[in-house]
């Protein structure tokens, strides 16, 4: 199935090519858990993010028991500061 | 050395312009710019004295590291009593009018007493004048730059100057610099206004000389090459925050009715950096204050078809664009999702001097009284002061800006806006100054920050970002508001910018470069302690200003109305809770006052 994967802020330099601004859609099994869907990006382990599933943030604990379902939006935020 | 060891002091009630030494007693305790001009505030004013008048003073402070060659190193302050609330104020700004007043020679600039008539101060190092200021009195900001700069043929004069909502008394006025970079909170233009005076032009030439030359270049390309993440902040600017608080759900919406908006991504950076229909495209560049390698700034044009300005070329030039709080704030908070009416009120915040995060925060107040039928068009002459119309917002900043019509209200501020209505439980603010771009029930140590800031609801006087992103649970939040705001309180007594911190650079990056430039050993130890005693010597200036625990709250709407929608739906900010522990950590009595031991360790009394 395909979701629709947000990167803001700069995040988005891992989107793969041809991506929009700051989204990109993936596919995924689906049977696929979160943690698998992030490991098709990029992302530096040691980058800091939150992710945001249908205004509902998932600890990194969950990421591998977290089900993936096809309308949702998976959203990776900075914890940028300031302002 | 990094300070250049003495003050110019301006008495405007007489006219007298004298250079007196530092006091480096004072300077080795309070360090520069935030601290050591509340040093001097308090010790030459009383706190009591009403803000607008001859007894309040206006300093304008550098730090050791400003006008140097370390990255940011650019930052000076406004201290003085709030014209909005009453409180200390200290606000904070870049450009390059610091480095300047520094390259004069002078760490602090204190303004005292009243001018009867309009004047402007002019500063060529040791040569300083006082000078009649009617042919700049009643214009902005961009022509008293302009005009002055003609005057005395010298494009590199830099200013600081109030406009007309400074003139006017607006409570939320702000000093401008270098056209589109502000002292913006707290009111500290209405202050200069009620001085009667118009700008600060100054020229500098002295330079300024680090205590260790050798050692200091070393540690200025050491710690470079640590911001690390510089090209992500000049990418986006702060803007980039928005998305982030949106879907998070911390993003305050028509006056914190709601903490999403649904027209974030018209007002994101995608939206700034995309053409819209008619190929216009908001952003032009980026821009850095003096001696920045980051370049979080925003140089921007409105859309000259947009109906704000499409009959008003003077506005189809490139100036400061949005950043995340002016977008919030002339964005979210009044429901509008029209960038280029954002980008044209905060044109005109920066034109008029006007702090634009109180300036929107008070008209979503407006909007939320004329919601609720609390006023009318009969008050507001005509306007239909409604949530998300883009037309108000022009409209009754433009009033607003001239001191005109029920803009005349909106100057006043939420709180006293609110209280005139009859509804003061409407004004999303602290101590008298509206919120900054955070909600305090989905970032419970932001809620902390805010209720128990000096200067009222501020997003930079702590640092509670990381750990709001990872947990509301409160556990922890008392401590790590209180250590920030220490830390806060030493890099904006440096000179420095609190966003290499969001870039790379750790408390001991700063902590060395101010080492190296001054006198003496500043260890860690010393510079926390530095931070704590400015911390708690604003919080002794408050209380003998007549505030105390009672002020240290948040709107009824944060501590009782569950967060409407979000990652933490549901939730109240449980201030209740971290407020005694946090007096506690701080070494405060049950009244929130600094107690005898605090004050002996920290050299208080």
């Amino acid at each position: 199935m395909q979701v629709t994967v947000k990167l803001f802020g700069a995040l988005r330099e891992f989107l793969p090519a041809g991506s929009g601004f700051n989204s990109c859609q993936l596919s995924i099994a689906s049977n696929q858990v979160l943690g698998d869907l992030l490991s098709q990006l990029p992302i530096p382990a040691h980058k800091p993010y939150l992710v945001i599933i249908n205004d509902e943030k998932i600890n990194q604990q969950d990421y591998l028991s977290t089900n993936i379902q096809e309308q949702d939006e998976i959203v990776l935020l900075p914890p940028i500061k300031g302002g | 050395m990094s300070w250049q060891k003495q003050i110019l002091r301006v008495n405007l009630s007489n006219g007298e312009c004298t250079i007196e030494p530092l006091n480096m007693e004072w300077a080795n305790q309070y360090l520069g710019q935030r601290g050591l001009g509340s040093k001097y505030l308090l010790e030459e004013m009383d706190p009591a004295a009403d803000p607008l008048s001859a007894e309040n003073k206006l300093i304008f402070a550098t730090g050791p590291l400003t006008g140097t060659m370390a990255s940011t190193g650019g930052r000076y302050s406004v201290i003085t009593k709030g014209a909005l609330t009453n409180a200390i104020a200290c606000s904070n700004s870049g450009g390059k009018f610091g480095a300047e007043l520094k390259a004069a020679g002078y760490d602090l600039l204190i303004i005292e007493g009243e001018s009867d008539k309009p004047v402007y101060l002019h500063i060529e190092d040791d040569q300083v004048e006082l000078c009649d200021a009617d042919e700049v009195w009643g214009k902005t900001v961009w022509q008293t730059e302009a005009l002055l700069k003609q005057k005395y043929l010298d494009p590199l004069m830099r200013f600081a100057s109030i406009g007309q909502a400074g003139e006017n008394l607006c409570r939320y006025a702000c000093i401008v610099n270098d056209l589109h970079r502000a002292a913006g909170r707290s009111g500290v233009g209405a202050v200069m206004g009620a001085k009667k005076i118009k700008t600060i032009a100054v020229r500098g030439t002295i330079g300024v000389k680090s205590a260790d030359p050798a050692k200091f270049f070393k540690i200025v390309n050491d710690v470079n090459a640590r911001l690390t993440d510089r090209d992500e902040m000049s990418a986006d600017g702060t803007l980039a925050m928005i998305d982030v608080t949106n879907r998070f759900g911390s993003l305050p919406t028509r006056n914190n009715r709601d903490i999403q908006f649904e027209g974030a991504e018209k007002l994101n950076p995608e939206a700034m950096q995309t053409p819209n229909a008619n190929g216009h495209t908001n952003l032009v560049t980026n821009a850095a204050c003096f001696g920045c390698t980051i370049g979080c700034g925003r140089i921007c044009k409105i859309d000259p078809t947009h109906f704000s300005v499409k009959d008003k070329p003077q506005y189809h030039g490139a100036s400061g664009g949005l950043e995340y709080e002016t977008a919030y704030a002339l964005g979210a908070a009044v429901g509008v999702d029209d960038i280029d009416a954002a980008t044209y009120v905060g044109f005109l915040c920066n034109e008029y001097g006007m702090d634009p995060i109180s300036l929107g925060s008070t008209i979503a107040a407006a909007m939320e009284l004329f919601d609720i039928g609390a006023i009318s068009e009969k008050e507001t002459g005509g306007i239909k002061l409604e949530f998300g119309s883009a037309e108000a917002l022009c409209t009754i900043a433009e009033l607003t800006a001239r001191g005109e019509g029920f803009g005349q209200d909106i100057g006043l501020g939420s709180k006293r806006l609110t209280e005139k209505y009859g509804h003061p439980e409407l004004s999303m603010s602290v101590k008298g100054q509206e919120f900054a771009a955070y909600d305090g029930r989905s970032m419970q140590g932001m809620g902390l920050a805010y209720a128990t800031s000096n200067r009222g609801a501020c997003h930079l006087r702590a640092d509670p970002y990381a750990h709001d992103f990872e947990t509301t649970e409160i556990a922890g939040k008392a401590k790590i508001v209180k250590d920030t705001q220490d830390e806060v309180a030493f890099i904006d007594s440096s000179g420095l910018c609190s966003f290499p911190a969001g870039c790379g650079w750790s408390m001991d990056d700063y902590r060395q470069l101010v080492d190296a430039a001054c006198e003496g050993e500043w260890d860690s130890e010393r510079m926390l302690e530095t931070g704590e005693r400015i911390w708690n010597l604003e919080r002794i200036f408050n209380q003998k200003a007549g505030f105390g625990r009672k002020d240290d709250t948040l709107p009824k709407r944060i501590l009782e109305e569950p967060a409407p929608s979000g990652t933490a739906k549901g939730l109240v900010c449980r201030l209740d809770e971290m407020l005694p522990e946090y007096y506690q950590l701080r070494g405060w009595d049950d009244d929130g006052n600094p107690n005898a031991e605090t004050r002996k360790r920290l050299g208080l009394d």
